[in-house]
């Protein structure tokens, strides 16, 4: 038996797990039914019906939605906050902002942590670091009394300028460790050391709620992969694309609530680097969303701007991934004002799209796949036929008639708004950032994501699409392909014409000693580490901040300030060369490269694939004569061009016509739109 | 599934809503620029407005987050830089405008606009919209609520040309920055607000070379015809019928009391409406007079509150016809000091809010918090080049309650909605405060079966600073936050000051300029909750319980407003009990006794509050009088104002 890596992708139908031999680098897939009530009783089926023996594994990495999960539900354990006196509210003022501007009925929803919950004790430091008031003990004690009575399960420390000075913070820790030495506390000048409270105390208290819940779940996972023979460390993904030991988990719990979706993006960026295309989009279409994520330059973007629910950021920095309500089952339907729409309502898993035979009558995209003959009728290797009468009658119904379209041109209609919305949130994502789609790859994944994918490139003029061998379980290979990562920032507010560079690096050095200290902690040897500083800067003035890259040695800013000129005119299409700039924030992070093995590549020899039928499948209001070929026996160097399908037992992907298609020595396709 | 209507469009479907999506993406990507390049603090806060525009200037897009205040302008400005400029616009032109004379809202607004051409042909405009942080005038920050004219305001500019053919026209823009208390940001702005509008005619022209300038120009129009169809549709399957109201802005500086009111007459009939405000008091001697296209924004923001899923465009005017007369408050012309247009805008669009939740009763809503905005700017004195400051700052409070629903708690004025609180941490680095309380204000919601959102105290302290005025703008002191359905107003307020080393508080009100403050200054500022929806003796009493769990409501109010009585058992362990036999009874008492507190004489309510047996929330509550609230004394014609509210929103709902 060799040795083996594995990564667990939990989703909320199924649990995907992806097998590497370490030696050959051969992947194979695991696919079993999740179970959302007790996630890990999945991963132990999936173990056992893949036959893994965990005492050869080297490496276990999970990407979990547990933490989402709990914040989405709100299924979380008692949790409080200790406040400065006068500022209890600050988590529930918020920026006083709401999600949906003029629908007076749709509120922001409340804090995690009750109002009842949240008590203040008298202490204050002020915006220089200045201890105007120490901690009050007799306050402290108090509240930690009656924290105590109220059986509470975690606790977030918030006060005042603690960026600056967490010393007020620590004490209050200490005494609340004394009355309650198991309870975790997460403090904010720890778990988030930046200006603004609110972003501040948000994050502590998303990470407070969630370190019940997800050390409980660590450890109990631990011990089940343990008892089962697997000798290392757990390796969770976060939501910075990175995973974490769950020595790390227990104070920086928060940093899993976005776990899962970051893997699809993981993935995405990996694929399209192996395929020679450092910019890469990726575009994961499911069932009722769609997921975009952006690589430029071999590197995923990245946001603080992230939250679970609207008003409540965590402001750990996460791969940033923008979701629509678009998916195969997302419903067309007729608005007041006559216009058709698609989406965001969704058919769903149940009753699912109106040829799924579960009395669903509207159209889905989907069903209008299947009118078209873009999508076959029979799935999942047989497991799902689908009835092309009632898709039909759904188009018909729902779009053909009310339009006064015929059938074809009606299902046309539904693919391309569905087409123009996902577009739109790619456009989003790529031109309102500064970058240019021509520039980029778009990998298309997820159940139907490459039966869309070739049409929303060519939408955005993106020359190359690139479906991997496995789309439907392509996020878990996200997990199976990070470093260990750790992210630490600290506010360094300056002129920039001013700041001397050796207190820079003396901040740094500071940042870097910790990071080490973390990650020696996790068992990185010295060798394994690397470390990547940013400078947050800005015009004098400005409110938002552009991060450019850092050396390991600061000797001149002038030189920080050259190439945050550059990345202004990149972003935002100007420079001001003679305006004054200032320095927001210094940040690094800390990484401990995980050694990976090579994905198998294959002896490229061209050759036309064989067909294994042909159908009619309609393109511009015409039907096509198209080829279809079946994915599992192409093999590298297979060559087409379109109208042609290909099908696959978790996927279908449409080559439209004119557009050649190959497949590479890795096994993608790579579909180039122009023609 | 709606029903097959008659459609106009000569665009397919798809490229309809290709380009439909593709107007709004692009004044979104306009937003996002302006959000992460500007300068100014209230931009950053997300006081601005974005547009697209049709070459006859009327909008085609706004953006899905901009702020409500803007809504309903934006073409009348892009229609007088057309007017002034026509025949001699040039791409790579931009021009400026910030005229309230001339459909804009105030000096504040300064509005970027760029034509766009495609080869020689003039396809369209895009307009950026921001709040820069000054305009000049006589207080920092440009708000003097003592102006009658706006000689005072700042700096008013007509249509002018701030780039010509791409190049930066550095003369006019320094000239325009050299008027106002913050150049270096002022500049800044100008090309952040420069780049957003040419973001917009790069996208524009992508489309253009996508789908043929036809098809674009065309769309441009029938998005427009889309939003009016939409909402004729729906006025047309309402009854037909006359719904009127009045508000009231709590007082002319100029005049003795009594309030100022606007009166608004609503009239829908097929598919039009027509708002009327015929009875509406003539232009006061402060700066809160709104200018005509600020009053139509208000009518269109309140009406577009009971539209909430349809698109913003021009469409959305073409069968709003609104009638008011001559030099009224909601009618101001040159040169009467509009500024502070947004008070009566908040009451446009309550009364509009009123009006509509009789005809949708399920979007039904009780008045919101006025908008409040403290100004204070002098030399910060805590660094050694003492540079100039400005504290501008504005508190979220609480909305009105709603059919089956608590009001929302502390959000963002009705006037601008995307608009955020500032962080404290923040004020405190930039300027020479300390803010010593920033908390949700107890008993601050109007009781209600369904009791409005709860408002905030924030108390500050002003640190080493020289030569600092303040200035306050608000309103509902006296025309305080009403209920509906039998619900009960919130409560009056102001500002209080405590001086350096003096122990009492001066009561300031909620509205003054210039007032100079000095370091160790304490000033205190409550916003009012929302008003109350439905009688609050219905209000279920485990929910009252609640309230006074998370400190929302006191014990004492509990009993006096809702006539609920609870025991406290543990409050550490947040144990309490309701007693529901003294609640019976409590409630019985107030029930056979509140329609006589409501009319009881005025002059003995003063005597009471005087003696200290009541508080100015039982004045307003139960008593329905309103008090000069730092001596006491009844402003009688104010009181008998309110009263006829009161009379209408509430009492003739008890039972």
């Amino acid at each position: 038996m060799s040795r083996t890596r594995v990564a667990v992708d939990v989703g909320g139908t199924f649990t995907d797990i992806c097998i590497m031999d370490e030696d050959t680098g051969v992947i194979r897939i695991e696919k079993t039914a999740s179970t959302p009530d007790d996630p890990m009783q999945a991963i132990m089926n999936g173990v056992e019906q893949g036959r893994i023996d965990l005492s050869e594994v080297t490496m276990f990495s999970h990407g979990t939605t547990v933490a989402t999960n709990a914040l989405i539900t709100r299924r979380l354990p008692r949790t409080a906050m200790v406040c400065t006196e006068g500022f209890r509210d600050v988590v529930e003022i918020r920026r006083a902002n709401k999600e949906d501007l003029w629908d007076t009925y749709k509120d922001v929803a409340k804090p995690y942590i009750p109002r009842r919950d949240r008590l203040t004790v008298r202490e204050r430091i002020d915006a220089e670091g200045t201890i105007l008031e120490v901690l009050n003990e007799d306050d402290a004690r108090r509240v930690a009394e009656v924290l105590k009575k109220r059986e509470v399960k975690s606790i977030a420390v918030c006060f005042m300028n603690s960026y600056v000075n967490g010393a007020n913070e620590r004490r209050m820790r200490d005494i609340l460790k004394e009355v309650m030495p198991d309870l975790p506390v997460s403090i904010s000048s720890e778990v988030m050391p930046e200006i603004f409270e609110h972003e501040r105390f948000s994050t502590t208290m998303a990470n407070a709620v969630c370190a019940p819940v997800v050390v409980d779940y660590v450890s109990r996972l631990g011990e089940k992969l343990s008892a089962a023979g697997y000798k290392r460390d757990l390796l969770l993904l976060h939501s910075g694309g990175g995973v974490m030991t769950p020595a790390s988990v227990r104070d920086f719990s928060a940093r899993l609530a976005g776990s899962g979706i970051a893997a699809g993006a993981i993935a995405s960026r990996f694929i399209g680097n192996l395929c020679g295309f450092p910019n890469s989009i990726g575009f994961d279409m499911g069932g009722t969303s769609t997921d975009v994520s952006l690589a430029w330059n071999g590197e995923s973007r990245i946001t603080k701007d992230w939250y679970i629910e609207f008003g409540y950021p965590i402001r750990f920095p996460s791969i940033e991934v923008l979701t629509i309500g678009a998916g195969g089952g997302s419903l067309a339907w007729q608005d007041e004002g006559g216009s058709l729409r698609n989406g965001p309502q969704s058919a769903g898993a149940f009753p699912g799209p109106a040829c799924y035979k579960n009395g669903n009558r509207t159209a889905t995209n989907t069903d209008a796949n299947v009118v078209l003959g873009r999508l076959g009728t029979s799935l999942a290797g047989g497991k799902i036929t689908l009835d092309p009468a009632l898709a039909a009658e759904a188009v018909q119904e729902t779009v053909a008639t009310p339009f006064g379209m015929e059938l074809h041109q009606a299902a046309e209609a539904i693919v391309a708004v569905a087409n123009a919305n996902m577009a739109n949130a790619v456009r989003l994502l790529s031109i309102s950032r500064g970058y240019d789609p021509r520039d980029f790859a778009l990998v298309a994944f997820g159940g139907a994501g490459a039966l869309h994918g070739a049409a929303v490139a060519r939408e955005l003029s993106i020359p190359t699409v690139i479906v991997p061998p496995n789309p439907g379980v392509t996020s878990a290979l996200g997990c199976l392909l990070v470093d260990v990562q750790h992210d630490f920032s600290e506010s360094f507010m300056a002129d920039a014409s001013t700041v001397s560079p050796e207190d820079m690096q003396t901040a740094f050095v500071r940042m870097e000693e910790q990071a080490v200290e973390r990650l020696t902690h996790e068992g990185v040897a010295q060798e394994d580490m690397a470390l990547q500083r940013t400078v947050e800067m800005m015009y004098q003035g400005q409110w938002r901040s552009l991060a450019v890259s850092a050396p390991a040695k600061i000797e001149r800013i002038c030189s920080l300030i050259e190439a945050f000129h550059n990345e202004h005119e990149r972003e935002f299409n100007y420079r001001r060369e003679e305006a004054p700039v200032s320095i927001f924030r210094i940040a690094v992070k800390a990484v401990g490269i995980v050694p990976k093995a090579e994905i198998p590549k294959h002896e490229v020899s061209p050759h036309e694939p064989e067909p294994v039928g042909r159908r009619s499948v309609w393109f511009d209001g015409v039907s096509h004569d198209a080829a279809v070929y079946e994915r599992d026996r192409f093999t590298a160097g297979a060559s087409f061009t379109g109208p042609a399908i290909v099908e696959q037992f978790d996927s279908t992907t449409v080559v439209p016509p004119g557009m050649a298609a190959s497949v590479d020595g890795f096994l993608n396709i790579l579909i180039t739109t122009k023609g | 599934m709606t029903k097959l209507i008659e459609t106009s469009q000569s665009l397919d479907p798809v490229t309809f809503e290709v380009l439909k999506n593709s107007f709004i993406t692009t004044v979104d990507q306009m937003a996002e620029q302006m959000l992460r390049t500007c300068y100014s603090f209230v931009i950053y806060n997300r006081d601005f407005s974005n547009a697209l525009h049709d070459a006859d200037g009327n909008s085609v897009a706004q953006g899905n987050y901009d702020i409500a205040v803007h809504v309903g302008t934006l073409h009348n400005t892009c229609k007088e830089v057309i007017r002034v400029f026509e025949g001699d616009m040039a791409p790579g032109d931009v021009y400026a405008i910030n005229d309230p004379y001339a459909g804009g809202t105030h000096f504040s607004d300064v509005r970027l606009v760029r034509p766009i051409f495609d080869e020689d042909k003039l396809i369209g405009f895009s307009q950026s919209n921001g709040h820069w942080s000054d305009l000049g005038g006589s207080v920092p920050g440009s708000f003097d609520v003592t102006a009658r004219d706006m000689f005072r305001e700042g700096l008013r500019i007509t249509p002018l040309r701030l780039f010509q053919r791409g190049r930066f026209c550095s003369d006019v823009a320094n000239m325009i920055a050299a008027n106002t208390r913050d150049p270096a940001s002022i500049i800044g702005d100008i090309h952040s607000q420069a780049q957003a509008t040419q973001a917009a005619e790069r996208e524009l022209l992508r489309l253009v070379k996508k789908y043929g300038r036809d098809q674009v120009t065309r769309g441009m129009e029938e998005v427009q015809d889309y939003v009016e169809r939409a909402v004729r549709k729906r006025l047309s399957e309402l009854p037909d019928g006359t719904w009127e109201t009045v508000d009231y802005i709590d007082r002319d500086l100029g005049a003795g009391e009594g309030m100022i009111p606007i009166r608004i007459k609503m009239t829908i009939k097929g598919d039009q409406i027509h708002y009327d405000f015929t009875g509406s008091h003539h232009t006061i001697a402060s700066m809160y007079n709104s200018a005509p296209g600020a009053t139509f924004s208000a009518v269109v923001a309140g009406m577009k509150t009971f539209f909430p899923d349809l698109p913003l465009n021009s469409g959305f005017y073409r069968m709003i016809e609104v009638t008011a007369p001559k030099n009224s408050v909601v009618s101001a012309e040159w040169p009467v000091a509009v500024t502070g247009f947004l008070m009566p805008f908040e009451k446009i669009m309550n009364s509009i809010f009123e009006m509509w939740s009789k005809i949708m009763p399920e979007r039904a809503i009780a008045c919101a918090f006025n908008l409040e905005y403290l100004l204070a700017g002098g030399r910060d004195a805590r660094k050694p080049e003492k540079p100039i400051f400005m504290f501008y700052e504005w508190l979220p409070g609480g909305w009105g309650g709603r059919n089956g629903k608590d009001g929302a708690d502390v959000t963002t004025a009705c006037f601008g909605t995307g608009l955020m609180s500032q962080p404290n941490e923040g004020n405190e680095r930039v300027n020479p405060t300390r803010t010593t309380e920033f908390q949700i204000k107890q008993d601050s919601a109007g009781p209600g079966k369904w009791r409005g959102g709860v408002g905030v105290q924030k108390t500050s302290v002003l640190l080493e600073a020289e030569g600092a005025v303040m200035s306050y703008i608000c309103d509902r002191e006296r025309a305080v936050v009403w209920g509906v359905e039998g619900g009960l107003p919130s409560m009056p307020h102001g500002l209080t000051m405590k001086r350096s080393g003096e122990d009492t508080d001066i009561w300031l009100g909620s509205v003054f300029s210039d007032y100079p403050v000095h370091s160790g200054d304490e000033f205190a500022r409550p916003t009012a909750g929302g008003g109350g929806f439905g009688d609050p003796l219905q209000r279920d009493p485990a929910k009252v319980m609640e309230d006074v769990i998370d400190d929302y409501v006191s014990l004492t109010r509990a009993k006096t407003d809702y006539g609920v009585v609870i025991r406290e058992i543990d409050r550490d362990l947040c144990q309490y009990e309701i007693d529901a036999e003294a609640t019976e009874a409590c409630r019985a008492d107030i029930r056979a006794n509140r329609k006589d507190w409501a009319r009881m004489d005025p002059t003995e309510v003063s005597r009471r509050y005087k003696s200290g047996e009541i508080d100015s929330l039982d004045a307003v509550r139960h008593y329905a009088v309103i008090l000069d609230w730092e001596t006491g004394e009844v402003l009688p014609k104010t009181t008998a104002q309110f009263r006829e509210s009161f009379e209408k929103r509430t009492v003739a709902h008890w039972d």
